[in-house]
Order: structure tokens, then C-alpha cells, then sequence
């Protein structure tokens, strides 16, 4: 075991072999008929959700008072520096059971669905939020969301919750109901997606040109395989075209952003060893992507449900999962809330990388909106309510509040209202009940 | 008071006259009496026993509901049921009426044949690295390429989870470019970086294989170089978590060296070096980290890049005192050994050429006349596609790919043309999917033979993970798979092949969860023995295991009995073997009762523990799933956690901790059945290692088996397994047809597994007669033509 008291390592980044960022001219490239052309410093331009495991020691999380003015509870202490631009949610509950326990909780969060049970592939939960609003505000942008995490079980056998498939826990982003969207955990390969290869200006372009004709070519492959298939393999083809179709869009929009070259990033070599280094540089990775307007949207799993991961930097040598089941002991307890103090703190450091980048008349973080919380509440009892969530940035409007709806307020009916706020409205999600406003 | 509601029962199915529809055969009505004396006092409609009623099932339609029935032949099978509480019919009695369900099941399906339909199959990781290896001779870093892929029924290559996104599409289409352009050698190739690295917990202290005599520890990595030109190879050494590298105490050499080569000799360690670490650690280590990399030019093609330590006379022994076995044990430790972390591989730099590497030469049979040598062009990927599309190639099908061609040559030259080409073939969905067309003039529903040429994809996906090669293709083409003879031949020659040993990497990797060891990691302070080396051991011996089995066409049953392991001095040493030396595996001869077969396997032992202790539960369920094929349902909500050890008190062994199972009643249902299981294997610790004392007791390995036997260990827990060792050929065969189909295997499935079984045991349940009776069977063979198949107009 690697144990960090005192020192974080150094990243090790290759030097010289980056990509060029490009920085878009918001003027003159936002395509003019786009809901967000008017204001650059529309608040609510970017969103994002970010997602910790096993649930939090509650009543270190939940503030004292509500309404406005609010003092921040220990795990949300970091937080501070920004509290003008913080709301705390509570009172949220995530639909059905504890049965599923950790499979539920991931899949419930975004969705407000009780994922189905099933080991077996006909998995069902529902459409996640993050992909509702990308479908709205991220046909502009290279990618219209970005899905990532940091840990990777997707090779386990047998390892999940019992009655329930891994494909709940691998992801917390669904593009459908039945559609688990897969989250790259690999720095180096998000680094690529987003800014390509290694290579000029020149090669990526040409890379881009020769993959637009491939693509084209595979499409008529695709279309002729399609006789004689029955309904439900002509149906994956029929998926894979439309995939097709929005790669060449994508490749598209990337080709029409001409932009000057304004700042470079280093390529990351791949998974750093700490996790600490992971978490940064994802978050590092992120934030470009918000800031060269790669994405206007991300989901990132921060830690697995049910994951097992020591924490011997904050003294807490149990694994994670086992420690979250505490039993109500007040040492145990305070050994899962260190963990919770971390990850929190791992996001406030974010937090502040949005805050430090100027966007337009403001920072990145005035124009953002981003959610931190999880599926469960109190660990110990997979418990459906309430759940730990916070909103960060310009988007939650007036900040340092905390809000309490009705107790088991559906969680679904926030994301409602988000929703509504970002141009895509919907009357339900997942098992709401109506519209919370933030 | 039982007895009386048996005959009540009887009495009123006799006088309602729910008598069954009498068959010309009696066995219809020598069941009832047995069912209703064993079964029907807890599985009937009112008091429906684990949720299962049968007595208001009709006995002369026992082929209508196979989902109930075929899980009562499972249970009767494995003497799970009548649970050993209650009364039991005689051997002779279960027997017949198995054997009579079995008979009614196995009828049914021959009269209405189901042989199921996987879905449209995308290559998976390791199918996708398998065929780039056999079309273009080339090793690809697929998890660099690839995201992982969902599993179900345990294994990854399930047609229904392999779905498709636009990520992973944006994937294959990504991957095309790449492995084009490394495959042939794209001049154009802008340098990037490899890394690889080293586990924190490898020890180095030893020798390692590859790697030159007279060096300790490092690692020895195959990089494929795209292009002849210049590379930069950088070395990062393993720091203290104070970020001081360690073991710099004394003076070292670090030699890097490529195909055994020497490129680089750097000097670390000694004075000078220490107080550079002393001033300031981070900046101190990173200086010294400078001196490990070289720029070299190398030529084009996979090479080993060796980075190792030279080996000081034993008599500057730099540990002088190492009381763990693990050599990087403790984390604060400054001395002691140095151990690389992380090779960097950059470039390439300067390019002089494409190189004569292994997949230039597969790929071109032809050197083009001149740059507008279209028939080259025509003949290298006119074959590049047919193995791809594993088909001839239908007329006119090559054009898309011949404009692609030319297209790059104007760009180019005939290299770039054929490198264009080539992405186009590894983009397409003929190339990552597998697809199976039905026969236009068959009716929906109708049940068919599935071609020739879909018959050698399955094949080779099935014994492979890859695609035909050029002698089943053809064999294939001509139509003459259909033979029995020739079909036999191809198996037996396929199975003989070295390509075979994807059966051992992906399905006894899956079944056996050998794959799930990367993610194992022992706490370090319960077990500070535990190094990777000990990791990758445990893999090397249960995969050579496995394959021992499969290339010596042993009888199956092997697995659970065998006399012999693999071991080397690491693993011998853990196990408590004496006599073995060196770091390479070899066959030994196991004398300890013990260790034979699966269930001493430390590999099992170890996937089917928690970090800190030992889990009977996980392992009487990995034994119920994968050696009997009964798993358990699932537990219920809301479950505590154990009891932990508590201050003041005496620690609990393991059983006592689990006591509240078999106390409380909603627990004890399911675990009663577990944990006996579980138990008997106690005396291996949650690292494989015997123990004979837990928490200061010495270790009650006694248990019980599903069908009641009493059991006291891990040897007669496998005497009981042994009773019946058809229902381990069964479950394993079951295994195998799932991963063989790429599809669950439903209940219609099982009269096609027990004919399998059956025709084993004729043959010894020989390997080869499993694999054979798996690709004879009607699920590998036929394929059911979907009901809703509407004909789409071609366009």
C-alpha cells in the first residue's frame, strides 16, 4: 500500500508532444441561431455533475439551518471560498427500494428511475438529465457530452450487486432507457478524444478529412448488411448507423471551429498510479474541455459504487465500502466522513480551477452549474433519502442557501427544473412528481 | 402429521379426477407417488416452498414447462433436494425419476427443436486483438484502443451486452486509423508515448525471466516501434511516499537495453545522490531520474525493451534486513532495493523509413511494379478483406476499398493508398461485426443449418477468439465443413493449434475469475508476504493448469483431481512445498491431499476472499455457481454487518463471526447451504496459504455438503463433489456452451447439454469430447430464423 502522508508526486506529463488548445472566438463562431448566442456570460451555459460512492456520514453534511445565510457543514467546508455561489439541496430521494442497494444508486441518480433487476443484458433504467440538456445545448460543440471515471471493474466477473447487473454500476450517463453509456477512465485516451492524436494542426485536420470519407463508405456497408436480419439485430444497424451519422456531425462542427491557437496542454501519459493524480487530472481535463468549449456538459463517476478503495492519506485504512457500513460507530463514522471530506475536498480544488479561468466578462465557475452528490444518503443502510447534493456556480443564482423541499422530495424533480433551465423541457423524470426550482 | 397430509393429497388428486392423461408408457404414474412422498409436502399450492409449486403441474406435459422442471432435475441432481432434513428417496429412486424427467424434457425439445438465436455479435476487446494479430501479424495495446466490455453470464463475449455507442464507435473508427497507419508503417506518424508500468507490489529482488543473468528486479516490456527511426526511452524509478527514491544507499547500475542489446548504462545511488535526496527529495529524485534516459535509434517492429538493475556481488549485500518477502513492503523504507516504476517509450523521432517489420511483410504479398500498380493493389487487399470479412469477397464488393486505395495513392504513394485501404476494411461493420444472414426462402420460425462459412467464424471465435484462418476459410468456401469428418478434423486441429490458448486466457480466465485477480489486493498489513509476483503466479499456475487439461485431452474431471500443478520457487514457497527452485513454472507432483485440483488453486482462493479475511459465503457461492451450477438467489435488503472483533473480548474466528447466519432464520434459508461449503475451506487463508489457527483457534473446517454429506476440509469436500461428477461436467459444459454461443444458455438448451455430457462419459469426458460435443450440437449448428423477420427490400 502506497501510503501519502506528506507528499503528492509529481504528474508526469509528456513535454513537447501536446496538443494546440484551441480557443474558440466566441463572436464570431457561436452559430447565430443557437438559444445561447445572445449572452456569452449566460449563466447557464455549462453544467455538469459529479458523483461520489457509498452514500455520506449525514449529519455531517447536511447543514444546521436552511434558507439563506447558511453556515457549511464539515464535509462541505471547502466550499467556503465560494459560498456566494453555493445551494445545498436537501430532503432528495432517490425512486424505489433499497434492494439494489449500490446498482440503484448509480443508475438512480441522474435517471430518478428504480433500475430494473436484472444479471442478465435487458438492463433498464431511463434517459439520464446530463444527456437531456446535451441533446439541447451540445449540438454546437465537438462532443456533445463527456463521460468519465475513474475507476474500472468492467472486466469483474460475478463482482456486482447480487440481482443486479455491473452495467448499473459502470456508469451513472444513459443515452436511453437501455442504453448505459460507457465512462473513459483513461486520461490519455480522453485527451485524444477531445484534442486527437499527437500531431499539426495540418495532420488532425487531414486525420478528420479521411475519417468524414471512411465513415460515409461504412454507412453503405451498414445499410446493405441490414437485409434478411430480424427486427431486433436490424435494430442494433439501424443504432449504429445513427452513430455514424453523428460522428460526421461532430467531425463536422470540429472542422467549422477555426480558431487561433491560444494556450497548450500537455498530453497526459496515461492512468496515474494515485488516485488523487486521477481525480486532478480529469477534473484538469474538464475544465479544458469547458474552457475550449469541447463540451458544455460532463458527468464524472469520481469514485465506483460499492468501491473498495483505502484511504490511508486520511488515515483510513479500511476499504471505503466496508467502512461506509459502520453501524452507527461513532469511530467508524468519523473515519467515513474523513473519506467524504476528501472527495469533497478533491472537488473543491475544481471548483477553484473554474473560479481561476476567465470566460468572457467573468470566470468559468459564473457560468457554470455544477452538482455534487450521490445515490444514497447514509451508507450504512443504502439509503434512499435524503441524498447528499450541492449545487456550485453561477447557475444556482442566488447562492449560499439551503434548501428544503418536502421530505422525499423525488430527485427527479430537480432535474426537472434544470431541465427547464437549459432549454429542454420536460414534464417528468424517472418517478417525479412535479418541478423543483433551484 | 406429514404423512396424513401426503395421503390427503393423493387422495384428492385420485378423487377429483385430476388424473393425468394416461400414456402408453407407466412412467407417467410411477412419478406421482414419488413426487407427492418427497416433494408435494412443501412444494404445493398453499404452502409453494421457495416460491415453487409442481403438484397442479400435469405430469404427462412435462416438456411445456421446462423453467420449472429443469430447475428440479438440477436440484435432484446435485442432491440438493429433498434438503437433507427431510426424507429422502433411495439412490435407486432418484435416479429413475431423473432419469424419467430428463427422458420427458429431452423428447419435447427433439419434437420442437429450439436452437436458439444469438444477436448481431461486435468483436469484443480480446476477439479485436486476436483478429488484428492474425490479419495483420501485429500486437495491439487493445485496452489502450478499446473501452472494456459489459458481461454477462460471466463472460464478456455475450452478443446482447456488446452494444453499441457512439463512443465506442468513434472507437473502432479511431482504431482503425492507428492500427492502419502502425501496420504499414505511415511516415507521416507524429511521436507520441507509451507507458508502461510496473506494479508498486511486484517485488524486485529476484532475477527476472527475459532479462540478462547477472541483473535484479526491473521489468522487460514488448514496444512495438512503428517506423524505423529515433526513440527515447526514460526510466522513472519507485519513490518513498516522501518522494525520495529508494534504495539509493549505494552505487548502482541501471542498464536499459532493447532485444537484449545494451543502449543505455546510468549510474545512481552512492553518496553524492543521497544528499542530493537529503536536500530535497522531489527535485533531487527527479534529477536523478535524467540519468535514465537515453535517445536511440531503433529499427521498426516489435522489440523488448529490457530495464533492469546490474547485480552487485552478493557480498555488497545492500538488505540487510528485508523481514517481509515483498521488497517494497514498507512505503517509508529509503534503503534497501530500487525498483523501477514506469517505462516511458517516446518518439518516433527522425524517421528514416517504414521499416521491414512483421505486418509490412504479411501485408504486402506483392511489391508493386511501379506507384500505379493497380493489380498489386487489387491482390493485397482483395485478401487483406476476405480474411477480414471471413467470406469470398462477392463481386464488385472490392471497389469501395480499391477507391479508397487510390485515393491515398494520389495523396501519396502505393503505400499510403494501401494504408487508406486497410482502414476502410478494419472500419467496417463486415469486419467488427458477426453477422448471420437467414436464408430468404426459410419461414419465419423455421429452424436451419447455419452456412458453411458462419459455421467456421463460429468455430474459430469459439477455440480462437479470432478469425479463420486461410485453411478453414477455404475448407469453408468449398462447402465441405458440412462433412462430419472434415469438421472433426478442423476442430482437432484447431483445438491442437497454439491460438487455442485464447480458450484458456478468456474462458477458463472467465469461468474460473483468473481474470479478476488484477483487481485483488490483499491488506498489505494482514498479509505483508503478498507481492505481485505471488499475483502473477497464481494466474501463470491455474492458466498452465487448465491448458495441461486441454492439451492432453485429460478427462475434465481432472480439474477437481489432479495429482500435479505448475509451480515455481515463489509459489512453492507460499504453498509450503519444498524442492523447488528458480523462477521458472514447472510440473510438480502434489504429495499434500490438499492442494489438488481447482479447490487449492491460490488463485480460486484468493478471487473468492475480501481483502482482510477470508469469505466462506463468496466461496460456497463460487462453488455452487461454478462447480454445481446452482447458484443462490440473491440476498435480501437491509443486511448488517458482521460482527467485528471487540475491544476487551476474544477475537471471533471466522465461523463464530457468522453465527448470526444460521441464527436468524431469514438468513439461514440460503446460508445454510453456503457457509458449510464455505467453511471446509478455512484452513487456506484469504491469500491461498494453509493456516491451521484463526484468531488463536484452531481452524473447524468441518461443513456440509448440498446433499447432506458431512464434510471436515478441503479433501472431502471434493470427495463429495466427486459423488457425482456429472454435474460438474454438466456446469462446465453449460460454461463453456455459453461462452461457445455467445449467448446464455436457456432451459430449452439443457437436452442439448445432457446429450453432450452423455456422450462424454463414453468418452472419459475427455477435453476434446466436450469441445467436439459442443460444435455438434444443434445450438452451434442450427440457428432459428427470427419470427418477426420481415423481408426488407433490398435497395
Amino acid at each position: 500500500m502506497f501510503i501519502t502522508k506528506k507528499h503528492i508526486p509529481r504528474r508526469s506529463f509528456l513535454r513537447g508532444v501536446g496538443a494546440t488548445l484551441a480557443l474558440p472566438l466566441l463572436d464570431a463562431m457561436v452559430p447565430a441561431r443557437t438559444l445561447l448566442a445572445q449572452t456569452a456570460a449566460n449563466p447557464q451555459r455549462r453544467l455538469g455533475f459529479v458523483y461520489f460512492p457509498n452514500g455520506a456520514v449525514m449529519d455531517q453534511w447536511i447543514p444546521a439551518q436552511s434558507g439563506s445565510n447558511i453556515q457549511l457543514s464539515p464535509i462541505l467546508k471547502c466550499l467556503e471560498p465560494y459560498q456566494k455561489q453555493v445551494v445545498v439541496v436537501g430532503n432528495l430521494a432517490r425512486a424505489g427500494t433499497t434492494i439494489g442497494d449500490h446498482a440503484v444508486a448509480a443508475a438512480g441518480w441522474l435517471t430518478g428511475v428504480y433500475a430494473k433487476q436484472t444479471e442478465a443484458q435487458d438492463v433498464l433504467a431511463g434517459v439520464t438529465i446530463d444527456q437531456i440538456v446535451a441533446k439541447q445545448i451540445g449540438q454546437d460543440t465537438p462532443f456533445p457530452s463527456l463521460e468519465v471515471a475513474t475507476e474500472d471493474f468492467t472486466g469483474f466477473v460475478g463482482g456486482c450487486t447480487p440481482g443486479f447487473s455491473c452495467a448499473y454500476m459502470d456508469t451513472i450517463s444513459w443515452a436511453t432507457p437501455t442504453t448505459p453509456l460507457p465512462m473513459e477512465i483513461n486520461p490519455r485516451v480522453v485527451f485524444e478524444r477531445m484534442f486527437g492524436r499527437p500531431g499539426t494542426a495540418e495532420q488532425r485536420r487531414q486525420r478528420m478529412k479521411r475519417n468524414k470519407s471512411v465513415l460515409d463508405s461504412i454507412a453503405d456497408d451498414a445499410s446493405a448488411l441490414q437485409r434478411d436480419l430480424g427486427a431486433r439485430d436490424r435494430a442494433r444497424l439501424t443504432e449504429y448507423l445513427e452513430y455514424v451519422r453523428e460522428i460526421e456531425r461532430r467531425i463536422q462542427r470540429t472542422e467549422a471551429q477555426n480558431s487561433t491557437s491560444v494556450t497548450t496542454i500537455d498530453a497526459p501519459l496515461g492512468i496515474p498510479e494515485v488516485f488523487e493524480e486521477h481525480v486532478a487530472l480529469m477534473f484538469d481535463l474538464l475544465a479544458a474541455a469547458y474552457q475550449a468549449d469541447i463540451t458544455r456538459v460532463f458527468t464524472f463517476m469520481m469514485s465506483r459504487e460499492a468501491s473498495q478503495r483505502t484511504y490511508p492519506q486520511v488515515d483510513v485504512d479500511e476499504p471505503h465500502h466496508t467502512i461506509s457500513h459502520h453501524g452507527n460507530d461513532p469511530e467508524k463514522m468519523a473515519r467515513n466522513a474523513r473519506i467524504n471530506i476528501f472527495h469533497a475536498q478533491q472537488f473543491g480544488k475544481f471548483v477553484e480551477k473554474l473560479h481561476k479561468t476567465p470566460d468572457g466578462d467573468g470566470s468559468l465557475l459564473d457560468h457554470s452549474l455544477v452538482f455534487y452528490g450521490a445515490g444514497m444518503g447514509n451508507g450504512n443502510a443504502h439509503a434512499t433519502d435524503p441524498l447528499p447534493l450541492v449545487a456550485v456556480g453561477g447557475g444556482v443564482g442566488t447562492g449560499n442557501r439551503h434548501i428544503l423541499p418536502a421530505p422525499r422530495t423525488p430527485v427527479g424533480n430537480l432535474w426537472v427544473d434544470i431541465a427547464h433551465k437549459f432549454g429542454a423541457p420536460i414534464d417528468s423524470l424517472g418517478a417525479s412528481t412535479g418541478r423543483l426550482e433551484l | 402429521m406429514r404423512a396424513i397430509v401426503c395421503v390427503v393429497a393423493s387422495a384428492m388428486v385420485l378423487v377429483l379426477g385430476a388424473a393425468p392423461a394416461v400414456r402408453t408408457q407407466t412412467p407417467a404414474m410411477d412419478a406421482r407417488p414419488v413426487l407427492t412422498q418427497y416433494c408435494f409436502t412443501c412444494h404445493n399450492d398453499r404452502l409453494k416452498t421457495g416460491g415453487l409449486s409442481l403438484e397442479a403441474l400435469d405430469l404427462a406435459k412435462i416438456g411445456d414447462s421446462p423453467d420449472v422442471w429443469e430447475k428440479v432435475v438440477r436440484r435432484l441432481r446435485t442432491g440438493a433436494m429433498p434438503p437433507p432434513s427431510a426424507r429422502r428417496p433411495d439412490q435407486a429412486t432418484y435416479d429413475r425419476l431423473t432419469g424419467w424427467l430428463e427422458k420427458e424434457l429431452d423428447s419435447h425439445a427433439a419434437a420442437h427443436p429450439n436452437p436458439g438465436r444469438p444477436a448481431v455479435h461486435r468483436l469484443n476487446r480480446a476477439e479485436y486483438a486476436n483478429a488484428i494479430r492474425d490479419l495483420l501479424d501485429l500486437d495491439v495495446n487493445v485496452a489502450s484502443l478499446l473501452p472494456p466490455d459489459d458481461s454477462a453470464f460471466g463472460f464478456d463475449n455475450v452478443a446482447d451486452v456488446l452494444g453499441v455507442s457512439p463512443v465506442l464507435l468513434e472507437r473502432y473508427l479511431n482504431a482503425a486509423d492507428e492500427i492502419s497507419a502502425l501496420a504499414v508503417g505511415d511516415p507521416d506518424t507524429s511521436p507520441g508515448s507509451e507507458s508502461y508500468h510496473v506494479r508498486h507490489d511486484l517485488s524486485q529482488d529476484q532475477h527476472v525471466e527475459g532479462l540478462p543473468l547477472g541483473t535484479v528486479g526491473g521489468t522487460i516490456v514488448r514496444h512495438n516501434f512503428p517506423l524505423d527511426a529515433t526513440y527515447v526511452i526514460q526510466v522513472k524509478l519507485l519513490r518513498t511516499n516522501l518522494n525520495a527514491i529508494r534504495g539509493m544507499e549505494w552505487e548502482q547500475q541501471l542498464e536499459i537495453s532493447v532485444d537484449g542489446q545494451r543502449v543505455h548504462l546510468a549510474p545512481i545511488g552512492g553518496r553524492a545522490d543521497l544528499l542530493l535526496l537529503g536536500r530535497n527529495p522531489t527535485t533531487g529524485s527527479d534529477e536523478i531520474d535524467t540519468r535514465l534516459q537515453v535517445r536511440v535509434p531503433i529499427k521498426a517492429g516489435p522489440r523488448s525493451v529490457g530495464v533492469t538493475f546490474v547485480q552487485r556481488s552478493p557480498a555488497l549485500g545492500t538488505v540487510r534486513l528485508q523481514p517481509y518477502l515483498r521488497s517494497s513492503a514498507d512505503t517509508f523504507e529509503q534503503t534497501g532495493r530500487p525498483h523501477v516504476q514506469t517505462v516511458n517509450i517516446l518518439g518516433p523521432y527522425e524517421v528514416t523509413g517504414p521499416g521491414d517489420t512483421p505486418s509490412r511483410r504479411r501485408i504486402f504479398t506483392c511489391r508493386p511494379a511501379g506507384a500505379r500498380d493497380e493489380a498489386c493493389a487489387r491482390t493485397i487487399l482483395s485478401t487483406l478483406a476476405r480474411r477480414a470479412y471471413r467470406r469470398p469477397l462477392a463481386k464488385g464488393e472490392i471497389e469501395p476499398i480499391m477507391a479508397f486505395f487510390e485515393a491515398g495513392r494520389r495523396e501519396g504513394t502505393f503505400d499510403t493508398g494501401i494504408q487508406l485501404a486497410l482502414q476502410r476494411i478494419l472500419a467496417t461493420p463486415k469486419f467488427v461485426f458477426r453477422i448471420e444472414q437467414d436464408p430468404t426462402d426459410a419461414a419465419p420460425g423455421a429452424v436451419y443449418r447455419v452456412s458453411d462459412l458462419e459455421l467456421a467464424s463460429r468455430l474459430s471465435f469459439f477455440l480462437w477468439s479470432s478469425i479463420p484462418d486461410d485453411e478453414l476459410l477455404t475448407v469453408a468456401s468449398q462447402g465441405r465443413l458440412k462433412n462430419p469428418q472434415v469438421l472433426d478434423q478442423q476442430v482437432r486441429r484447431m483445438l491442437a493449434d497454439p491460438r487455442s490458448r485464447a480458450l484458456v486466457s478468456n474462458f477458463a480466465g472467465q469461468w474460473l475469475q483468473v481474470r479478476n485477480l488484477r483487481s485483488m489486493a490483499p491488506n498489505s498489513n494482514e498479509f505483508p508476504d503478498f507481492d505481485d509476483n505471488l499475483r502473477q503466479a497464481f494466474r501463470q499456475e491455474t492458466e498452465m493448469f487448465f491448458e495441461s487439461i486441454m492439451r492432453e485431452d485429460r478427462n475434465v474431471v481432472d480439474l477437481l483431481t489432479a495429482d500435479y500443478t505448475f509451480l515455481n520457487e515463489r509459489l512453492a514457497v507460499h504453498y509450503g512445498i519444498p524442492g523447488v527452485r528458480g523462477d521458472q513454472f514447472r510440473r510438480v507432483t502434489l504429495t499434500d491431499d490438499a492442494r489438488k485440483g481447482l479447490l487449492g488453486k491460490g488463485s480460486i482462493l484468493l478471487v473468492t476472499s475480501h481483502a482482510d479475511r477470508t469469505s466462506p459465503v463468496v466461496r460456497g457461492k463460487w462453488i455452487l455457481e461454478n462447480l454445481l451450477g446452482t447458484p443462490p438467489p440473491p440476498p435480501p435488503q437491509a443486511v448488517p454487518p458482521l460482527k467485528e472483533n471487540e475491544e476487551g473480548n476474544k477475537p471471533l474466528t471466522m465461523r463464530a463471526k457468522m453465527e448470526e447466519h444460521r441464527a436468524n432464520p431469514v438468513c439461514a434459508s440460503c446460508h445454510k447451504v453456503m457457509d458449510p461449503i464455505g467453511f471446509t475451506l478455512e484452513n487456506f487463508d484469504a491469500v491461498g496459504a494453509w493456516r491451521a489457527r484463526d484468531a488463536g483457534e484452531p481452524i473447524d473446517a468441518s461443513g456440509q455438503f448440498v446433499d447432506g454429506t458431512t464434510v471436515d476440509g478441503v479433501v472431502t469436500l471434493r470427495h463429495a463433489l466427486l459423488k457425482r461428477p456429472d454435474v460438474f461436467v454438466r456446469t462446465m459444459t453449460q460454461k463453456m456452451l455459453t461462452y461457445a454461443l455467445g449467448r446464455g444458455v436457456e432451459d430449452y438448451d439443457m437436452p442439448a447439454v445432457r446429450a453432450i455430457v452423455r456422450d462424454s462419459s463414453k468418452q472419459d469426458y475427455r477435453f476434446s469430447s466436450l469441445v467436439l460435443g459442443i460444435v455438434n450440437s444443434a445450438p452451434f449448428q442450427m440457428r432459428m430464423k427470427a419470427t418477426d423477420a420481415a423481408v426488407v427490400a433490398s435497395k
